[in-house]
């Protein structure tokens, strides 16, 4: 079970050079900093297609490979090499973009996650193929515009409420799943720190906010962030092997959607009918999670 | 110390990989390759084969993971066939890319139903992979090792491909001399990552990086750099041959190309794999009655031996290429390789185009007499027609 850390105790000694060809306000950036800020000098990095190779300013070693799906291939690969070099001091870590994880990536991580590989994978989740120029992914929130599910006369945006791919994972019975947020680095850092250590597979996915692709103004990564996880559409948890969840973060009352949706420019069409659609889904999640939290996934 | 055994190419195959002690195996099934992986899963379950063996969920994985293996820093090897090796096409050219050294068996399976031809490797000759043909299961064995000095030498550092016909070779039994480990470990040296991916050698996986990438170079770069990298294995594969055959008795070649019955030849026919070996006895049958005609053996397809073509294509009047593949639209991809290798000579001799063995079809001793006199007649002056034809 993870611990909150803050970035405080961290020290000072930072794994990354300040600059890169990211976006302003990008989320995944911070992801980057924290990470490399836990992992230290201890890791290598596993890249795929998305914003991560924009990220090139993490000293941990990376070669990217164009092989989009293959975060879940190559990653084994070089935790079993590691094992055979007799090498297991390093650790196996992946900046995974939401498509390479949740669409594309997705068999590689079920079967990865199945034989228990030895690796942990850190989804930066923005929601869209935010690289490319914002086209939905399966983790995109319903309703959202996006340049593949725009709006029109006979379009409302993308159709799908997002699939729900860390609960999927921890149904493998892996040692570790945790959900987390750019908002919460106390809770993420916990998060990390935990799953560093832990042998086997370990996915730790992070909403991640994207200012270019959600439309919103750079500086209120952190706001857009926090909203997210205050109003449920982002809740906070981690599951031990697969057994055994926790919230690590329980508001008294969850925050309504519709402020956050609001401060999101790939929601300005919505209609109060297709905000209480998403309220209602968000509230019947949020009243299960909190019916299980402590016990049984399942 | 070697010793023989009858074996399944199959099992001469897993051989070559243990005997390369290879660290990393990504495993997937598919017919007619599986057992190779399960001869395999037998060595390490007994403890006569150290290495990290992974079920893996499909061929994509099964290359990209030896991707990751590789970089890290390990030997690895794969094997497939067919449709598993179609799947498996975009992470090559990652792998040539990187210029990882991984060795993969492809034993060879029509991609229109089960039985081989070579399509499924000739889809994939873009890859900048290196491609080494077999006819026998000794030379499977062989090849295998010998893939692995070949791909990790400094001159090379690109993957290759060792193959051999399913069903044909996978499936039947005949006598193979295994070498002695220790004969193998004085030949092929543990293996030596360029740069291993490791968390103290940062900065070095950067500069490979910027390196693989081309950062701030031409960009032509990192193609041009494959190609030269294709010419130099022309030599490394010789001389990598020469060794083989003066440590184990057994060469093939030049290791690019195998001449059989070619002496004082008035024309030559091409063949590939184990319809090399059916020409070896229409030859032995054709030199019997005083026709003077040889077999080349193209042992290695990539890189492909044009100096040896040329130089045989100077001692003789026509060449008939018999193909296992086909680019449609063009035409036989061997055949469109020798033709373009002739053409800047001089009195070039002719060249015949013959289609066999395509999704397995049978090919006879006659059939490649046949082919083999057709040729002969072209070499004589002789008009023939069709040019092209489907045996």
């Amino acid at each position: 079970m993870s611990k909150p850390i803050p970035l405080a105790k961290l020290g000072d000694e930072e794994f990354i050079d300040p600059a890169n060809q990211a976006c302003q306000g990008c989320a995944g950036s911070i992801v980057a900093r924290i990470v490399s800020k836990v992992l230290r000098d201890r890791w290598v990095r596993q890249e795929v297609a998305c914003c991560g190779p924009a990220l090139s300013n993490i000293w941990a070693p990376s070669v990217y490979a164009e092989i989009f799906e293959g975060a879940g291939a190559m990653m084994t690969g070089k935790s079993r090499a590691y094992k055979a070099m007799g090498r297991d001091d390093v650790i196996v870590a992946g900046i995974i973009g939401d498509g390479g994880t949740v669409d594309i990536g997705f068999q590689g991580l079920s079967a990865a996650a199945e034989r228990n590989e030895n690796f942990l994978w850190i989804v930066y989740d923005n929601e869209a193929y935010m690289n490319t120029g914002g086209q939905r992914s399966s983790a995109t929130t319903a309703h959202a515009s996006t340049t593949t599910t725009p709006i029109g006369a006979l379009s409302r945006g993308k159709r799908e409420p997002r699939k729900n791919v860390p609960l999927m994972v921890a149904m493998h019975g892996v040692p570790y799943v945790a959900t987390a947020s750019v908002a919460f680095p106390e809770d993420l850092i916990g998060k990390l720190e935990y799953a560093k250590d832990v042998k086997g597979f370990r996915f730790i996915h992070i909403s991640s906010p994207c200012p270019t692709g959600w439309r919103f103004d750079p500086r209120y990564t952190i706001k857009v962030a926090r909203g997210m996880v205050q109003s449920g559409l982002w809740p906070l948890y981690e599951v031990i092997d697969g057994e055994t969840i926790r919230l690590t973060y329980k508001p008294r009352e969850l925050r309504p959607v519709r402020e956050v949706l609001k401060m999101q420019g790939r929601f300005r069409h919505i209609t109060d009918d297709e905000v209480d659609e998403i309220q209602r889904r968000v509230t019947a999640f949020w009243e299960r999670l909190i019916a299980k939290d402590g016990g049984p996934l399942f | 110390m070697s010793h023989w055994e009858v074996m399944v190419g199959n099992k001469a195959v897993a051989y070559a990989a243990k005997l390369a002690r290879v660290q990393y195996i990504p495993a997937f099934p598919i017919t007619p390759q599986t057992t190779i992986v399960q001869y395999l899963a037998d060595m390490i379950a007994n403890g006569d084969l150290d290495a990290e063996y992974v079920t893996v969920e499909g061929e994509l994985t099964a290359q990209a993971s030896a991707l990751g293996a590789s970089m890290a820093g390990v030997r690895a090897f794969t094997a497939t066939s067919g449709p598993g090796l179609l799947y498996m096409h975009h992470p090559m050219h990652a792998v040539s890319g990187a210029r990882l050294p991984i060795v993969m068996a492809v034993i060879h399976r029509s991609v229109k139903g089960m039985q081989p031809d070579h399509m499924d490797m000739m889809a994939q000759r873009d890859t900048s992979w290196l491609m080494m043909e077999c006819e026998n299961s000794q030379e499977l064995l062989d090849t295998g090792v010998m893939a692995f000095k070949i791909a990790e030498d400094e001159r090379v550092r690109l993957p290759a491909i060792f193959s051999g016909d399913g069903y044909i070779l996978s499936y039947t039994a005949e006598p193979v001399e295994i070498p002695g480990q220790e004969e193998v470990d004085a030949f092929l040296p543990p293996y030596r990552s360029q740069v291993p991916m490791l968390p103290e050698l940062a900065k070095e996986c950067r500069e490979y990086a910027i390196a693989q990438w081309g950062v701030g170079e031409d960009p032509q770069l990192r193609w041009r750099r494959q190609q030269e990298a294709m010419d130099a294995a022309k030599t490394v594969i010789s001389e990598v041959n020469e060794e083989f055959e003066e440590r184990f008795g057994r060469g093939y070649g030049n290791g690019l190309v195998e001449e059989y019955g070619c002496e004082g030849a008035e024309a030559v026919i091409v063949a590939m794999g184990t319809i090399a070996s059916t020409a070896r006895t229409a030859i032995d049958n054709l030199h019997g009655r005083g026709k003077k005609v040889g077999l080349v053996k193209l042992k290695t397809f990539k890189p492909f031996p044009a100096e040896e073509f040329r130089r045989i294509g100077g001692e003789v009047g026509a060449i008939g290429v018999i193909d296992r593949n086909i680019s449609c639209g063009s035409g036989g991809i061997v055949f469109g390789e020798v033709r373009s290798s002739l053409y800047e000579m001089n009195g070039r001799p002719r060249t015949l185009e013959f289609y066999a063995g395509l999704c397995g079809k049978e090919v006879r001793v006659s059939d490649i007499e046949r082919i083999a006199e057709k040729t002969m007649r072209a070499a004589s002056g002789e008009r023939v027609t069709p040019l092209v034809e489907w045996v």
